[in-house]
């Protein structure tokens, strides 16, 4: 019955995308496509006094240029403007609504014309006075005046009195500075009217429903008359969870031209979509000389912008992880005049568990206690928040498997004390872990007598593969060749899909194509049933499995219809079937993913070159539905955690209140040399209480805690312990 | 960002590209491979009203030996001097500093005539021609001139190239025999601009130097000779102690800056161990060894 | 509402330099386009000859996503001015396949996973081609080194190294 599911199977996607088949957001060519082009603010706030718009209408092939004076009408109520997932608290960004400059670079004007040269050319020419304001971007600057925002979940007894008795005790602030996702295709959109008042709006973005509702309501139109595709989405990693200004922005010149327009976002627009907050985490353990722990306290203040509350759990993490008597947690936000920060890839975890498991390195370094030691000493099997068992933890696997695979027992503990050649050599060590979440799914399957299936839902494939599992678990339950099976996905027409976010999307819409499958096959079987003298004549749905284009007795397999002889048989030519999976509440039980992470560095002492050479990642996350593509998930957050380590930050010049590297040179991610050899290891983690096929996701927790594996290899190459990200070449100086 | 507005001739011989930069009176830039000045305009640095693209006239591209030098034509590309076997043999730290710079699709299309002309005070090329004492061959309607590198980099982004005048061609005298080469360089990622690189030669006869020539980029506005650390060497053979000394006149003699990438003081900390390492390359090198 | 006309205005309108007309061979294909100066390679390939397959990352040779073959050499596409090219063989993704059959590259990087989101994937093997062509890389360092000028921000890289090597075995 398993053929595809847990099996390394190339993505189903993967010709479109090696031919150049697939289309983007901003490859939508048709005839009378208008070229948007934005204009933007130059300064960090205040209000627009007076545009001037004259010379840039003047071009030739300039069509319009939209401002907040004389763009279409959109919604004027905030609340319009929430989308799935926009913050509780705050108001959302409203692009070209009023006169108000919130951040710089905002966009304040749109320019249509005829071609993208020219629409850029002519935004070039509009004037703009504006009556500017006091700013800040400053996060430690602002620091004192942060506001707490998540109130602890729960307190466990007084961790500052246990912290300050405490017999061996670290005590350090780490930071973490604004990263930008830099998903390799800008943000864009196309809308193209289809006649009869009805728009399609192609659109980067995790999620084709939530645009669509919140174009709906920001533009109050009928949902039947506003549909949102994303067939194919260059990357987003959180970046596309919410909808952007562009997808407004195309909006509004396609309402005023009554034509198709395209709005692409230049790679400095896409800076100001959003950012990893800027956060400083103070963390303060306790412990026993065993190693045994007395009090975690975890701290974090994070940037948000002025108008909306983004906050995530950084901290909580703390508190969960390991084994402790005591706790206390805390979150908290400083406000800065900058768009409003969003997910990025792990939010909250992969900035608090790197500031948790550098400090817990360093505790292990007080106590005199291998890393990996330490972390088995103060293990815990319950969720230590809310003393609740997790439905499956194979944490202590993927230390033992992953230290294996290192070679972790050959280290020496001293700093500084291995060497290749010139290099000093460092290995070190951390923990991850991520929520496993899933959501209310709904999945249309539709089986045609041929033996072929269609199987569609609203939901995204970002890179992540959600095409190729959707596949794979379908042509299992259905008993169809992969080939045989056509994913539909990206189209809000299609049945409810949530954002791709959260590493939840596999179990999700895996369980609710497992739940329309069940009753296709619920179907088949009563028209099997309908067969004179059927062999299934006393069989139960749930005793019939779909097995190479059969019904089959599962006791007995000899007993079986075929799907084809079922369906002539019922003169049905197909079936079609829609099912939505909800999951229930399961308070009893905690989940979650883990990851162990070991890496190496060698660097250049003298120059402060730093390699990092290898890393094994040992992950459980329950069944992993094609270890090919979950591995590239893995691989790929590994790969952001050398970068979280080493290389990005987005710098800001606050005298401007502006970011000043906006762009792919001078932000800087890992290249292909900068990436040596990683060993992605899944570790067996057979879970049936989680979800009936025992599925976690793994988008995220490929990335939670490799930045702290590596700046603590760092410490044990060279001694030096460098808190702050990206542990640049000269601060190891 | 996409280019502003400007015209466009493809000029087809070097008399009709600098017949053209005369006549726009200072509002034309020259394209070549295009590999800094589209950059450039798309960031809206530069506005010329034309660009006069020389990538048609025939016989800018070249690499010719001389007996004492070899002469470079400006529009000669990046990888093309990178795998000149001409240049590998009498000019490998030419050969060498081109595998830094950029990435290979840039140096597909890149000059030498560009980067030279462009003067980023980060780039290699520069650097490696006022480590070689190249001389610049330029001409406009008014006629030809020559200037030494030494003289040609003004400042960041400036050189001694008027509006109207045109690189044409680079002479490259040749290393004499017994000498060793070094380049090291030192970027905050693969293939980005150099946080600081150097490049020395060592010319060596009964076991001391002879001639030695020290090239930094990165450490200022401009690619910097750092004469006095030469000088030091001049007579002796190479013992860490005295490259300790140069490496502290290296030091001594650049002023480089803060910006994004490395702060000044790790930039000058850099200068100083780099030159000891292309130092060490080039004295092994002298020695015959590989 | 009638769809909307040009711009009429009473000013004198802003001109701009004439079109320039631009003879490519476009993966075997020859194309006349009439082209501003100022249009890209990639512009043109992507909005004028729907060639979509070679990606705009970052408009600014940042990124290595807009990679084509020109005259068999590898480029960026966002760093050269369509006009400059006039007369050119340019090969894009969409060429490289031949009657159905996908190019070795194109197969490799389907069996090594080398690519998540898809969107630096045709600039990744047109640059690796490029690199086949050129003949210099043998080992998982120079491929590692001479493919560093295309990013993959899905972090594909071990993998696309191996896919590389897979080719350059059977080659």
């Amino acid at each position: 019955m398993n053929a595809y599911i847990g099996t390394s199977t190339s993505r189903i996607d993967g010709r479109a995308k090696v031919t150049g088949a697939a289309k983007y957001a901003g490859e939508f060519n048709i005839d009378g496509l208008v070229y948007g082009a934005v204009v933007e603010s130059t300064i960090a706030k205040g209000r627009i006094k007076h545009i001037d718009a004259s010379e840039a209408l003047r071009v030739r092939g300039v069509l319009d240029v939209l401002t907040h004076q004389n763009r279409p009408r959109m919604a004027d109520a905030s609340a319009a403007y929430k989308d799935d997932v926009a913050p509780e608290e705050g108001s959302p960004f409203r692009p070209l609504y009023d006169d108000k400059i919130m951040f710089s670079f905002q966009p304040i004007a749109l320019v249509l014309a005829e071609e993208w040269e020219t629409a850029r050319f002519a935004a070039s020419l509009v004037r703009v006075e504006y009556e500017t304001a006091a700013f800040t971007t400053d996060l430690q600057a602002q620091r004192n005046s942060a506001f707490v925002v998540e109130k602890p979940e729960s307190h466990r007894g007084n961790a500052d009195k246990a912290f300050a008795a405490a017999a061996v005790r670290h005590e350090a602030e780490y930071f973490i500075p604004i990263e930008h996702h830099n998903a390799m295709e800008p943000f864009a959109a196309t809308a193209i009217w289809d006649g009869g008042g009805k728009l399609t709006i192609y659109n980067k973005t995790q999620g084709v429903q939530n645009v669509q509702r919140y174009l709906c309501s920001v533009f109050n139109m009928k949902p039947d008359d506003l549909r949102v595709r994303s067939p194919f989405t260059g990357g987003a990693f959180g970046s596309g969870l919410r909808p952007q200004y562009e997808t407004v922005l195309a909006v509004l010149g396609a309402v005023k031209l009554r034509r198709p327009v395209r709005l692409a976002l230049t790679r400095r627009q896409v800076y100001t979509v959003g950012y990893r907050p800027a956060t400083i985490e103070h963390v303060a353990i306790g412990a026993k000389p065993d190693g045994t722990l007395d009090a975690i306290v975890h701290e974090a203040i994070a940037v948000t912008s002025q108008h909306e509350d983004f906050s995530r759990n950084d901290t909580a993490w703390s508190g969960q992880l390991y084994k402790s008597p005591t706790a206390r947690y805390e979150h908290r936000l400083a406000r800065v005049d900058l768009p409003t920060p969003c997910d990025m890839r792990a939010p909250g975890a992969a900035t608090g568990v790197y500031a948790l498991e550098c400090a817990m390195d360093e505790l292990a370094v007080a106590l005199k206690l291998d890393p990996v030691d330490l972390r088995l000493r103060c293990y815990s099997d319950r969720d230590q928040h809310t003393n609740r068992p997790y439905t499956s933890k194979q944490l202590r696997e993927c230390y033992r498997q992953g230290a294996q695979a290192f070679g972790w027992s050959k280290r020496r503990a001293a700093p500084r004390s291995m060497r290749d050649g010139t290099e000093l050599v460092g290995w070190g060590m951390a923990s991850g872990v991520w929520e496993a979440l899933q959501m209310e799914t709904a999945a249309r399957i539709t089986l045609t007598a041929n033996g072929h299936a269609e199987v569609a839902s609203a939901v995204s494939d970002i890179g992540t593969g959600t095409y190729t599992i959707m596949a794979q678990v379908a042509a299992d339950l259905l008993g169809l060749p992969l080939d045989n099976v056509t994913i539909k996905l990206g189209d809000s027409t299609l049945p409810l899909g949530q954002v791709e976010g959260g590493s939840w999307t596999a179990a999700s819409v895996s369980h609710a194509i497992a739940k329309t499958a069940g009753e296709i096959r619920k179907e088949l079987l009563r028209l099997a049933q309908a067969v004179p003298d059927s062999p299934l004549a006393n069989a139960t749905v749930d005793g019939v499995a779909l097995v190479d284009g059969r019904i089959v007795h599962k006791r007995a397999p000899d007993r079986a219809v075929s799907i084809a002889d079922a369906m002539r048989q019922g003169k049905v030519d197909r079936i079609e079937r829609e099912g939505t999976v909800q999951f229930e509440d399961d308070d009893s039980h905690a989940r979650n993913t883990h990851s162990a992470i070991f890496a190496e560095v060698k660097i250049d002492e003298e120059l402060g070159v730093i390699r990092v050479t290898r890393v094994v990642n040992a992950v459980a996350a329950g069944r992993i539905l094609n270890t090919k593509t979950a591995s590239s998930q893995i691989m790929g957050g590994v790969v952001w955690g050398i970068g979280m380590a080493l290389h990005e930050e987005t710098l800001l010049d606050h005298r401007f209140g502006r970011f000043m590297n906006p762009n792919i040179a001078e932000y800087h991610m890992p290249v292909n040399a900068d990436v040596y050899d990683i060993k992605v290891i899944f570790v067996d983690e057979p879970d049936t209480r989680i979800n009936p096929m025992g599925i976690k996701g793994v988008g995220e927790i490929g990335i939670v805690g490799t930045a702290a594996a590596i700046a603590n290899a760092i410490y044990h190459a060279t001694g030096k312990r460098v808190r702050d990200l990206p542990i640049t070449l000269d601060k190891l100086r | 960002m996409k280019p502003p507005v400007f015209d466009y001739i493809a000029a087809t011989s070097t008399d009709m590209a600098v017949a053209a930069l005369a006549a726009a009176g200072g509002e034309a830039k020259i394209i070549a491979g295009g590999q800094s000045l589209m950059p450039m305009l798309s960031f809206r640095l530069l506005r010329p009203s034309l660009l006069v693209d020389i990538n048609r006239i025939p016989g800018l591209a070249y690499i010719e030996e001389a007996d004492t030098c070899l002469r470079i034509g400006a529009l000669t590309r990046h990888f093309q001097i990178e795998t000149s076997p001409v240049i590998a043999r009498h000019l490998p730290v030419l050969s060498a500093a081109m595998t830094h710079v950029a990435h290979l699709a840039i140096r597909n299309r890149g000059t030498i005539g560009g980067s030279l002309s462009h003067g980023d005070p980060a780039a290699e090329l520069p650097m490696i021609a006022v480590l070689l004492d190249a001389t610049l061959h330029i001409e406009s309607v008014s006629g030809q001139r020559a200037v030494r590198a030494q003289d040609f980099f003004l400042d960041a982004l400036t050189v001694d190239l008027d509006s109207a005048e045109v690189l044409a061609e680079i002479i490259l005298p040749k290393l004499p025999p017994n000498t060793g080469w070094g380049f090291e360089e030192i970027a905050r990622r693969h293939g980005d601009f150099a946080i600081a690189a150097v490049a020395a030669t060592l010319t060596v006869s009964d076991g001391s130097i002879r001639q030695a020539r020290i090239a930094l980029t990165g450490v200022g506005p401009t690619p910097v000779r750092a004469a006095a650390a030469e000088t030091l060497l001049i007579g002796h053979a190479l013992e860490n102690k005295l490259v300790e000394s140069v490496a502290r006149a290296v030091r001594a003699a650049i002023a480089p800056e803060d910006d994004l990438h490395a702060s000044a003081d790790y930039r000058r900390h850099l200068a100083g161990v780099l030159t000891d390492r292309a130092l060490h390359a080039a004295w092994r090198r002298a020695q015959g060894e590989p | 509402m009638a769809p909307a006309k040009p711009h009429q205005s009473a000013a004198v309108a802003i001109p701009v330099p004439d079109k320039i007309s631009v003879s490519l061979n476009v993966n075997g294909v020859d194309v006349q386009l009439d082209l501003a100066p100022w249009t890209t390679l990639l512009d043109a390939l992507r909005d004028r000859l729907n060639l979509t397959g070679t990606k705009k990352g970052c408009d600014h040779g940042q990124c290595g996503a807009c990679t084509v073959l020109v005259d068999g050499r590898r480029i960026v596409s966002c760093l050269t001015l369509a006009v400059m090219k006039d007369g050119s063989k340019v090969t894009t993704i969409e060429g490289l396949a031949k009657d159905g059959m996908l190019h070795p590259l194109q197969q490799a990087f389907i069996d090594h996973d080398a690519f998540q989101c898809g969107y630096c994937t045709p600039g990744q093997i047109c640059s690796a081609a490029g690199l086949l062509a050129e003949g210099r890389a043998k080992t998982a360092d120079e491929i590692r080194e001479l493919m560093s000028g295309n990013i993959c921000r899905c972090g594909a890289y071990p993998n696309i190294v191996a896919a590389i090597q897979q080719v350059m075995g059977h080659s």
